[in-house]
């Protein structure tokens, strides 16, 4: 891929960190000793750099990416996926977040999404842009934080994966019936 | 503290005066669109989202069978007087639901005049006794949160108490099997008759994809709401689209994506 695509986090953009550093990581978080890290043991562990709890939906789009099956965690296997997945966002996100304010506007999120439009039929307008920022603007600032800005990408992602599975020829444009049109939606819920 | 389960339909119907609410511009009452008999109008509730033009529909319900106003339709029961049989007791605002004012203190754990995520999520239960998830708290203080403030006052959740009266109802209405959950093929059933014309494939997916692994195979009253709110919300933004009504619709990528991002959330 010659592009730099946001939507799904790099995959050269950190070493795997070694075993017993993420064994380490996994033991803090998994308060109950369970084996297995939860929803609320994972919000716990996450910081979006700023003094409000970790976006909750967020952290259940994570953990159901990684969670193979879908016993409502994850193991210590799947968690270094997490780990990575969390970390290399976090590389985008502070590219984009110049002033180290622990969010990014408007403008920056633009920044932050072009490139996976690199075909003039999937280019997205700036009226776009700010119903992104509206839509997953938790703290209502006008700006997206981190964990906000991971929920926006995962949506994206999943809306645009249905969009070109339908749109074979790929020019942007697709036909599809009532329930085909309900199926695609109700898929990235 | 818990909305019990069964607690019933507060008073029989008393529809505050709507005003505070904008919304209902759509039909109120009764559904009207012969093909769903006599199914109960799906409780709305979306702020200020008034009845769009009602074509007949041919895949979802029209809005006299999905009402979009806080107050519209549920079944017949609608009656008229803006206050209803309550007597208003202490300081109830008009307009507010007596039942639902006595809960707004229960629920207001922090005594902040409002709701936030964390107190309705406290005070919402399934029939299983499980926590409300998140997605449908949020999507619930999005449509009852007329300031965007991320919290309700006490008008709103007069109306969210409502909404989720009727919608505790149609559950228990459309577990026909009394499991506690509804399962695809009810799920089905339920959809059907509320007008809309979705394969069982289309169900019984949606039901697996979203039921918890391990637990029972059905979705509780928190996914239910869910579902059903969302896909009536969908169902509008595609017959926007449908002019000609033909069942298809051509649509291109931000169009997709801004109508599922600004609807379906």
């Amino acid at each position: 891929m010659a592009y730099h695509s946001p939507y799904r986090a790099p995959a050269h953009m950190n070493a795997p960190p070694d075993q017993g550093f993420l064994w380490n990581i996994f033991q803090r978080v998994d308060k109950d000793r369970s084996g297995v890290i939860s929803d609320s043991e994972l919000q716990q562990a996450l910081s979006n750099g700023t003094w409000t709890p970790f976006n909750p939906v967020t952290v259940r789009s994570i953990i159901s990416m990684f969670d193979r099956e879908n016993k409502g965690g994850v193991n210590f296997n799947e968690f270094a996926g997490v780990w990575k997945y969390i970390t290399d966002w976090q590389n985008i996100f502070r590219t984009y977040d110049r002033d180290n304010s622990g969010f990014i506007d408007k403008n920056e999120l633009k920044q932050a999404l072009t490139g996976f439009g690199e075909t003039q039929s999937y280019r997205l307008s700036d009226q776009f842009y700010s119903t992104l920022i509206e839509k997953f603007d938790r703290q209502r600032k006008g700006q997206v934080a981190f964990d906000d800005f991971i929920q926006c990408c995962i949506v994206l992602q999943r809306l645009t994966d249905v969009f070109r599975r339908y749109d074979t020829d790929q020019d942007g444009w697709i036909q599809v019936s009532y329930e085909q049109y309900l199926s695609m939606v109700f898929n990235v819920v | 503290m818990s909305f019990h389960y069964g607690q019933g339909y507060p008073g029989g119907g008393n529809p505050p005066a709507g005003a505070s609410y904008g919304g209902g511009r759509g039909p109120y009452g009764q559904p009207h669109s012969a093909p769903y008999g006599g199914a109960a109008g799906l409780p709305g509730g979306h702020y200020g989202d008034g009845g769009a033009p009602g074509h007949g529909g041919q895949y979802g319900p029209g809005p006299g069978g999905a009402p979009s106003g806080p107050y519209g339709g549920y079944g017949g029961q609608q009656t008229a007087g803006p206050y209803g049989h309550h007597a208003p007791a202490g300081n109830i605002p008009p307009g507010v639901n007596p039942e639902a004012y006595q809960w707004f203190h229960t629920v207001d754990t922090d005594r902040s005049g409002f709701i936030n995520l964390k107190e309705l999520k406290q005070a919402l239960v399934n029939s299983n006794w499980s926590a409300f998830n998140d997605e449908t708290c949020l999507m619930m203080i999005n449509m009852f949160d007329k300031t965007r403030s991320g919290r309700i006052d006490l008008f709103g959740f007069s109306a969210l108490w409502e909404f989720m009266q009727r919608w505790r109802l149609l559950f228990q209405q459309f577990d026909r099997d009394r499991s506690g959950s509804i399962n695809g093929m009810e799920l089905h059933q339920a959809l059907a008759q509320m007008g809309y014309n979705l394969s069982p494939q289309f169900s019984e997916t949606l039901v697996q994809r979203l039921a918890l692994r391990g637990g029972r195979p059905g979705i509780q009253l928190d996914r239910f709401i869910q579902v059903c709110t969302q896909l009536q919300s969908m169902t509008q933004v595609f017959r926007e689209r449908d002019t000609t009504m033909t069942g298809n619709i051509r649509l291109n990528y931000e169009d997709f994506l801004s109508g599922a991002v600004t609807r379906l959330m």
